[in-house]
């Protein structure tokens, strides 16, 4: 397991760790997110990807309450490159309005939306 | 105010008003929302609702920063509040491009495809969404009853506060 700084304030921190199903990384994502700081969002999670390719990327979005639909659309561009790799992106931790927004874009469904990092890493 | 801004509201005099300038930079949206937000929970909206009128700020200013005025920074934006316990209602002012979101050709939503978000979010959101072209630019005016007016006028209750009892004193502004 690895720890690296990002140097963004958004997502400060990710842990990356080889599992038996590959690459795994797990991130925390800190504070409101909207069209101003999504671009800094996006940078992490395209480079994320692009440098570990991981089977599974973890977003803890317990220090998120609120998010919009540009952030969304960071996700699901975030969504198309992983499954390239093959791989999968899990949501945990959601707050009450970030759950409301993934519902109403219809996308509950699509990400893996899991309690916590734990039942996320662990989730076939 | 220009007479070109002038319609008529709905909430008349009793609900407390916030008006808001900002120019069409993102970094702008977070506060303005917050200060509507804000708005809406002082005057004793439910907390859902005053967050979905959030939401729908947030969206609409993103819009015209990203269309109206095409990504262009400092062009001005006014937003105005006015909001009762019972609804509210928000008008959005740019002096952009004038193009009408609701006349140009409508695609399926595909959750995988990006735009369209936004727009999504206010038909969903709120009660009333409606374009008006102000010949230099766009008013959109966004109005939202309160989901406890609405269950309180159901079942016979003060449409004000939500409260059960029929005529409770509590009004938001008096």
């Amino acid at each position: 397991m690895s720890e690296m700084t990002t140097g963004v304030d958004l997502v400060p921190q990710a842990r990356v760790e080889q599992t038996q199903g590959g690459t795994a990384v797990v991130a925390s994502v800190r504070g409101e997110i909207d069209l101003h700081n999504s671009p800094e969002l996006r940078g992490v999670l395209l480079e994320c990807i692009a440098s570990h390719s991981p089977k599974r990327l973890v977003l803890n979005l317990g220090q998120v309450p609120y998010m919009d639909s540009s952030a969304i659309a960071v996700l699901v561009e975030a969504l198309q490159k992983i499954r390239r790799v093959p791989g999968r992106i899990f949501l945990t931790n959601l707050q009450p309005r970030v759950k409301g927004l993934l519902e109403i874009a219809r996308l509950d469904s699509i990400f893996v939306v899991c309690a916590d990092e734990a039942e996320a890493m662990n989730k076939a | 105010m220009s007479k070109a801004d002038q319609t008529t509201s709905g909430i008349g005099q009793q609900g407390a008003r916030v008006e808001l300038s900002m120019t069409s930079e993102p970094g702008q949206i977070a506060a303005v929302r917050r200060a509507v937000e804000s708005l809406c929970t002082d005057e004793g909206l439910d907390d859902r609702s005053a967050c979905e009128v959030g939401l729908c700020v947030n969206e609409a200013l993103a819009n015209v920063i990203r269309h109206a005025y095409e990504g262009a920074a400092g062009r001005p934006i006014r937003v105005t509040a006015v909001c009762d316990a019972r609804e509210v209602e928000v008008r959005i002012r740019d002096w952009g491009n004038g193009v009408n979101p609701a006349e140009l050709p409508q695609r399926p939503y595909d959750p995988l495809e990006p735009g369209g978000l936004g727009l999504i979010c206010l038909g969903r959101c709120m009660d009333e969404v409606r374009f008006e072209p102000q010949g230099d630019g766009m008013l959109l005016v966004l109005r939202k009853r309160a989901a406890a007016a609405d269950a309180a006028v159901q079942v016979g209750g003060c449409g004000h506060c939500g409260s059960a009892t029929p005529g409770c004193e509590k009004r938001s502004g008096q």
